[in-house]
């Protein structure tokens, strides 16, 4: 069968280091139908038939999302590469697995994370948010992802779970590690943190699940003996349909949170505070009319597109945007494209915190799978804003930033910014 | 004209992200006990309003009662 080539490569990992291809996904989202991109080593051939099909359009993004049926997150799984059947059935949590599994699990988590919930945790944000800039502020600025954009994000997850704060630096490190496992550069040693399991059985092939893994049934043992108020009692207690999580199915969602619930939320607010620093005006903008706060987030959170894609699997042939898909192959959603589609943004290049019509897909393009942490991010960048348009912090750029070699997450390393007197 | 519509949470597609909650606070409730949204009794609203928070959950949940 011919299959239209992609324009460009979007695919392999160090093209990010530069930033997000956008003119890549320019060329591709102008492109008739859907383009087939190779994935993985490409002169043995491999790489053609390993490819995948790249949604770049907004509307076809949707389309994807909301056919779960069609396109599923359990044949095959959501990252790039391919699994072997018992690989994926280790792994398997609530972002890999369909209907009616799904629905049963996401059940069972989901009542803590609904947005009368996530007011609960505001004020503990928001104590955590005002420490952390203040520090900034008193330290002349320096590496915002070390200082704000990573502790923030994992405080909140762990007083959420319960997790004592003395472990909040090892808990960032183990997640700092399974994103390299995304890229293609060098990882742990497979032994890494005593590790005995095959790294292709742990999830993001890192030897820190395992460590991650072992934390989750210390935490477990702990809660059922002592339960209280946090997040880990509840999902011991937690029951859908008369069920419990398993075992497993408890520590692949620890897992999941920790990894989820930090990582993205501080890309956000890593190029969140990028994008005041480099648009002074927009900063002023909101500090003038702290109304504007709502739109504000979501701006941040399109403009930054922490998960740059997701992946399905055809489980029938089928047809999306004209063109032919075989049952069985890859078909990825590049949220990175679709939030700068102009047949949706009105001048998609232009970071706007006054912008009104914002359907941004960086939770996801809706369905099922839809971000169950998308209340509890918007809050965190809130209540992180709002702390500093109190204390009238205006960010200065100082040098550009370290992206991460991922294609995954739209990661930065470090961010150097300054703090204006 | 006040065109006013009523809504339907279909049970088994509403996974509970709460998203009309917070849109129409006033119409429906998601339940504690199985996070499952439901309408508040008799409430009905404008249809524009009604085909935003139609729109606005992320499951396609929710439809306009015919
Ligand atoms: C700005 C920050 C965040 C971004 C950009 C983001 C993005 C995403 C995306 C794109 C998906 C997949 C959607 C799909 O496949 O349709 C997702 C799913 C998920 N997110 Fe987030 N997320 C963020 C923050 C969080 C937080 C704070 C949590 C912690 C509770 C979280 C927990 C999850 C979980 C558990 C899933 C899987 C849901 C499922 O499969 O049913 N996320 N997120
Ligand atoms: S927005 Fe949809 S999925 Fe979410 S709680 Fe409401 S009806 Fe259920």
């Amino acid at each position: 069968m011919d299959r239209r080539a992609s324009p460009a490569d979007i695919a392999t990992s160090s093209v990010y280091l530069d930033g997000i291809p956008h003119e890549g996904f320019t060329a591709i989202r102008e492109t008739e139908g859907l383009v087939w991109h190779p994935y993985g080593p490409i002169g043995d051939g491999n790489g053609e038939r390993n490819g995948f099909w790249a949604v770049a359009r907004h509307a076809d993004v949707r389309e994807v999302s909301r056919n779960p049926e069609v396109f599923s997150s359990a044949v095959g799984h959501t990252n790039l590469w391919d699994l072997e059947a018992d690989a994926l059935e280790a792994r398997r949590s609530l972002i890999d697995s369909d209907a009616p599994d799904h629905t049963r699990l996401r059940r069972v988590v989901s009542r803590a994370f609904t947005p009368r919930n996530t007011r609960n945790w505001e004020g503990m944000a928001r104590e955590i948010a005002a420490e952390l800039v203040d520090a900034f502020v008193a330290g002349g600025g320096g590496d915002w992802v070390a200082q704000v954009a990573a502790p923030l994000p994992i405080r909140v997850i762990l007083a959420i779970l319960g997790v004592p704060l003395e472990d909040a630096d090892y808990l960032v490190e183990l997640t700092n590690h399974l994103v390299e496992g995304t890229g293609d550069g060098p990882s742990l040693p497979d032994d890494a943190y005593g590790n005995t399991t095959p790294t292709r059985l742990l999830p993001f092939n890192s030897p820190a699940s395992h460590a991650l893994f072992e934390y989750a049934e210390r935490m477990r043992q702990l809660r059922l003996a002592d339960p209280g108020a946090d997040l880990v009692s509840g999902l011991l207690e937690a029951e859908a349909d008369g069920e419990r999580l398993s075992a497993n199915e408890y520590r692949n969602f620890f897992q999941l949170l920790v990894f989820a619930g930090n990582e993205t939320t501080r890309t956000a607010m890593v190029h969140g505070a990028l994008a005041f620093a480099e648009h002074p005006e927009q900063w002023a903008e909101l500090c003038h009319d702290p109304s504007l706060i709502t739109r504000a987030v979501d701006e941040v959170i399109r403009w930054a597109t922490p998960v740059l894609h997701m992946r399905r699997t055809a489980s029938c042939d089928t047809e999306l945007a004209g063109t032919s898909i075989a049952a069985g192959d890859k078909v990825v959603m590049w949220y990175a494209a679709a939030n700068r589609d102009p047949t949706v943004f009105e001048d998609p290049f232009r970071f706007d915190v006054t912008r009104v019509e914002n359907p941004h897909f960086a939770f996801g393009g809706g369905g099922p799978h839809f971000c169950l942490g998308a209340f509890l991010a918007r809050m965190e960048i809130q209540v992180l804003l709002e702390e500093m348009v109190a204390r009238n912090v205006v960010l200065q750029p100082r040098s550009a930033p370290v992206h991460l070699a991922s294609n995954f997450v739209h990661g930065v390393a470090s961010l150097d910014l300054g703090v204006a007197s | 004209m006040n065109d006013l519509v009523q809504l339907t949470v279909d049970e088994d597609r509403c996974i509970g992200v709460g998203q009309c909650e917070l849109l129409e606070p006033e119409v429906f409730c998601l339940s504690d006990e199985d996070t499952i949204s439901r309408v508040v009794d008799g409430a009905v609203l404008d249809r524009a309003r009604a085909l935003a928070v139609v729109e606005g959950c992320p499951n396609m949940a929710i439809s306009v009662k015919a």
